[in-house]
């Protein structure tokens, strides 16, 4: 198809054009969102004086998954006298999202593996939003072809684990690494919900919470590049910390607590933005968005949780913000929490036009080999449209080595141009015309994103002390385990959920 | 006077080398492989300049009659070159003979131009002037052609008529040599004359240079292209060659008027002339509107609702008369309603139900495709298909693809239906499959609408045996999240075309 207008383009192509303009900036980091809000509470700045009391019996602190699925467990018990309370204005924590006029997008978690039978709550979750129908799950919700691709010696090989390049030494390391974690599967120590398994912990896999992953592999012999590659982007992926900060407990159990499978995952345009749709719809009346609550006080057997212009007094609180929030809203303050939170970059870019693409065609998830970050997702890959000319892509990076708070005040550092710099040469080294197809890119700075599973914290007396039930204030959030995944979540809301109806029906009665 | 010299040094100089940066622009983008084009047409080039200064010397009487003559050649190939390796492209063999014999005359041609020049003006000025100035101004041309060309003259002009400007600049450089030197010359009315006429000539050129790339497009395609629309979906190009009307889209052919009738009868009349009382059909894909015409056919037809993406592909077959004509003005038909939409997407969000479905999409060669033709697809199918209803799914070829075939047949038995696989001949398209695929139990129409030229009801129940090497083969399902079709019709496909 000879055209003039074709001929043109050929070779207007070879010479450089100016980039066009790329709109955007920071998310959630409006004057009563994001980070400012959480450093007031850190300096103990003055908030104004309630003037008004609401009487509660049961008051879920914190939006998240953790609090949202304390909620739909309490509201499936038939128990209604409660409410959350958000302190942004869109409840979901990290599994919150955004829409454009492309497509809907996720700003931080963005898929759920696949239950096997043996996770039955989340199952029940699955049940009741649709996604398990019998013993069948949802075609339109698992994860549809292509799933994942990886850019590697540049080019793009189908799945995430480095297929090219492999010396037989490699593939070896491969094979042996296989071999034990199956063997650790077998000891159903590691399980998810993490604390099932516990349990069944020996002296062994005690120890494997004392030393780094990164000196596990080196006792082990795993030199391969590639393998220690996979499987530090596995846990920067899932935790937020690579293999010389984790306890080597939890980067095993990023193998060892799933079966192998075939199916999934579970995921959707707005990733994990639409559970929290899901479970919105069924308790929306009961959550208050943009309360922030910063003080909670002992009144004799009842607590006061004070937020906005208002003083909640509830006979139980289940607190399900992150747990280090604890200490400066708890009076008096708990023992000190001690865990590290990783700090992650979350892009979300708007495409006007797919970049060139060779080779394999474009998958949900798309990895760069060796690049610091973790890739993109493609947020249009879930329509099921035969025809999608623009898209919007969310790409990720977790600051994952180093000490969290240097990594925290880089984080913060950085103005949009330089994270913006970040995000498109990252992207780049992928696809070289980027910079032309993008027309908008926002960025979202999370602090505190996620719990650092660093040695010693699976077996911390302090994360078994809070992550007990005892009293009438209960913790919540998905970091009692140090595991961030949305199942711990679902956990650690419906265990503190039933605690609370033990106790409200025995006062009942 | 010394300035109209020197500015024709300048000009020619230009013309020279945008008629380098042509060849090779036209080679890379035909050809491919820029680096390895335009490398070896420059190369050509400056070789065929350094032969024609050579062959200068044996040029020794009438200098300026010469001068004017190798002005008129230039402008006449360098002004129809682009013109001419369009059309070797399209319609011979010898694209690449003709490109390297055009850049060698052409450069031959160029290479004589300067050192015949300064052998005309050695008697106006010194040597050392003469030497520095057309010198100067030569290489001032070249660095002003290499600022035009991809400033200027392709985006605004392309490549066709950007090369007829120069060539005519190359006449206008000679035209007014007839009268800068006309002393010098025996007859210069004569030579006046040969170069208006190469002025007009390439005027001409100029202005019906766009015919030109259109010609060169249609001999792409074996027949006359009479319509051609690029649209943010695809390209659709209708062909005619005699009474053979053809649709390709992408390049790929979805009809040929001349055996059309056999593929939509075969789609839509086994399946539909089994419902009692059909009311309400939905075609997905197929905007060609010949399914449509098919269904029309029935008059208890209350209304068809057809799905397809591209609006330009349904209003050219309700606008253009000869595309009505072959669809019978099916697609005006009051009863028919034209939605452009993505078909998954519509059939998710829609809550009719309909007596009749035909999905006519193309083949699944693609994971974008693909969807169309998984078990979650045809969940959403059987929810639109009334009870007592059927729906008929073109299932590319048992031939060709046999396993691709019988992998459609599995997803749709995965999906819940009943279904019932069966295949016609089509000369254009070879043997060709379809599903037939129902919520109770089929059986073949006893009778058919009036009019047809393929089915009957008795040669109907052939199309549903399948002689052995069309029988069925193992195959899985095709789903969202594990597309097998795709990667099955992509090999089979290769195996085809190796």
């Amino acid at each position: 198809m000879i055209r003039r207008r074709d001929l043109a383009a050929a070779v207007i192509g070879l010479l450089p054009k100016s980039e066009p303009r790329i709109e955007g900036g920071f998310v959630f980091e409006s004057e009563t969102e994001g980070p400012d809000l959480g450093h007031r509470l850190r300096d103990r700045a003055r908030f104004p004086a309630p003037r008004r009391t609401e009487r509660i019996e049961t008051l879920i602190v914190g939006g998240g998954a953790a609090g949202l699925c304390a909620a739909w467990h309490l509201l499936r018990r038939g128990y209604r006298d409660f409410l959350l309370l958000e302190m942004e204005r869109q409840p979901g924590g990290n599994a919150r999202w955004g829409r454009n006029d492309v497509s809907a997008f996720p700003w931080a978690a963005h898929y759920l593996p696949v239950p096997d039978p043996r996770q039955t709550l989340t199952r029940e979750l699955c049940r009741d939003f649709g996604l398990l129908e019998g013993e069948n799950w949802n075609e339109r919700h698992l994860c549809h072809e292509p799933r994942e691709r990886l850019f590697l010696h540049g080019r793009w090989q189908e799945g995430i684990e480095p297929a090219i390049g492999l010396t037989p030494e490699d593939a070896r390391q491969y094979e042996r690494f296989q071999q034990i974690v199956g063997e650790l599967r077998q000891t159903g120590a590691f399980r998810i919900p993490m604390e099932e398994g516990l349990a069944r912990s020996t002296p062994a896999i005690r120890a494997l919470d004392q030393i780094t992953f990164d000196q596990w592999l080196a006792q082990h012999g795993f030199s391969s590049p590639y393998l220690r590659w996979y499987l530090d982007y596995s846990t920067r992926d899932d935790y937020g910390t690579s293999l010389e900060g984790i306890s080597a407990w939890a980067g095993l159990h990023y193998f060892a607590a799933r079966e192998p499978h075939e199916l999934g995952p579970l995921t959707w345009p707005e990733g994990n933005g639409w559970l929290v749709q899901r479970l919105l719809e069924r308790i929306g009346a009961r959550v208050r968005t943009g309360a922030m609550v910063h003080s909670i006080t002992r009144a004799g057997a009842r607590w006061q949780a004070a937020a906005g212009d208002t003083r909640y007094d509830a006979a139980f609180v289940i607190f399900a913000a992150p747990t280090w929030l604890a200490s400066w809203i708890l009076d008096p303050p708990p023992p000190r929490w001690p865990f590290a939170y990783a700090p992650w970059v979350v892009a979300n870019l708007t495409l006007h036009r797919w970049p060139e693409n060779r080779g394999l065609e474009y998958a949900w998830d798309n990895v760069i080999y060796g690049s610091p970050s973790l890739g993109y997702v493609v947020a249009t890959h879930q329509n099921v449209k035969t025809f999608q000319p623009e898209t919007v892509w969310t790409w990720y990076m977790a600051l994952a080595s180093g000490r969290a708070a240097d990594q925290r005040r880089l984080l913060l550092g950085g103005d949009y141009s330089y994270w913006k710099e970040i995000v498109l040469s990252d992207l780049e080294r992928a696809h070289p015309d980027i910079r032309r197809c993008v027309r908008r890119l926002e960025i979202f700075r999370i602090g505190h994103a996620m719990p650092r599973p660093a040695p010693g914290a699976i077996f911390h007396p302090e994360r078994f002390r809070r992550a007990r039930h005892s009293g009438t204030l209960v913790f919540a959030n998905s970091d009692l385990s140090a595991l961030s995944l949305f199942e711990e979540a679902l956990y650690r809301g419906v265990s503190a959920a039933s605690h609370v109806l033990r106790l409200a029906s025995r006062a009942g009665a | 006077m010394a300035f109209v010299l020197f500015l024709s040094v300048f000009l020619i100089a230009a013309c020279g080398l945008v008629y380098e940066l042509i060849a090779g622009a036209a080679a890379s983008y035909l050809l491919g492989d820029s680096i390895l084009q335009f490398s070896t047409v420059i190369g050509a080039y400056l070789f065929a300049m350094g032969v024609g200064s050579w062959l200068s010397r044996y040029l020794t009487r009438s200098l300026v009659a010469r001068f004017i003559s190798i002005e008129l050649m230039v402008g006449l190939l360098g002004g129809f070159s682009s013109t001419l390796l369009f059309f070797a492209f399209a319609w011979s063999q010898g694209f690449r003979f003709l490109l390297y014999a055009l850049v060698l005359a052409i450069g031959i041609l160029v290479g004589l131009e300067i050192p015949l020049l300064m052998r005309i003006l050695r008697e106006r000025y010194q040597l050392r002037e003469l030497v520095a100035n057309v010198l100067t101004f030569d290489y001032l041309g070249a660095l002003g052609a290499s600022l035009v060309f991809p400033l200027f003259l392709v985006p605004r002009l392309g490549l066709v008529r950007g090369a007829m400007l120069f060539g005519l600049i190359n006449a206008l450089v000679a035209l007014w040599s007839t009268w800068i030197f006309r002393h010098h010359l025996p007859q210069p009315l004569v030579q006046r004359a040969a170069s208006a006429f190469v002025v007009l000539l390439l005027g001409a050129g100029l202005a019906i240079g766009d015919r030109i790339t259109d010609t060169a497009d249609a001999a792409l395609y074996a027949d006359e292209v009479i319509l051609a629309r690029s649209t943010p979906y695809q390209r659709i190009a209708v062909t005619r060659w005699k009474d053979d009307i053809r649709l390709y889209l992408n390049g790929h052919l979805q009809f040929s008027s001349r055996d059309e009738y056999r593929y939509h009868e075969a789609l839509v009349h086994p399946g539909l002339a089994s419902v009692a009382a059909p009311r309400r059909a939905l075609v997905l894909g197929g905007g060609d509107g010949l399914a449509v015409r098919e269904i029309l056919r029935y008059p208890s037809i209350e209304s068809v609702t057809l799905v397809d993406l591209d609006p330009e592909m349904t209003r050219l077959f309700s606008t253009h008369p000869l595309l009505t004509a072959l669809n019978g003005n099916a697609l005006n038909d009051p009863r028919v309603r034209i939605v452009n939409a993505d078909a998954f997407p519509w059939l998710e969000s829609t809550r009719e139900s309909f007596d009749f479905i035909a999905a006519d999409f193309p083949d699944p060669n693609n994971y974008s495709l693909g969807k169309l033709y998984t078990t979650a697809f045809y969940r959403l199918l059987k929810r639109a298909l009334a009870a007592g209803g059927a729906a008929a799914v073109q299932s590319t070829s048992p031939m060709f693809a046999r396993q691709s075939f019988w992998c459609i047949h599995e997803t749709l038995k995965a999906a819940g239906f009943r279904t019932y696989p069966y295949h016609a001949y089509v000369p254009s398209f070879g043997e060709w499959g379809y599903v037939l695929a129902t919520h109770t139990e089929w059986r073949p129409p006893e009778q058919l609408p009036s009019g047809l030229r393929f089915l009957t009801p008795a040669n109907i129940r052939t199309l549903f045996e399948f002689p052995p090497d069309l029988a069925p083969v193992p195959a899985e399902p095709n789903r969202l999240f594990d597309q097998v079709l795709v990667r099955t019709y992509d090999r089979e496909w290769r195996e085809i075309l190796r």
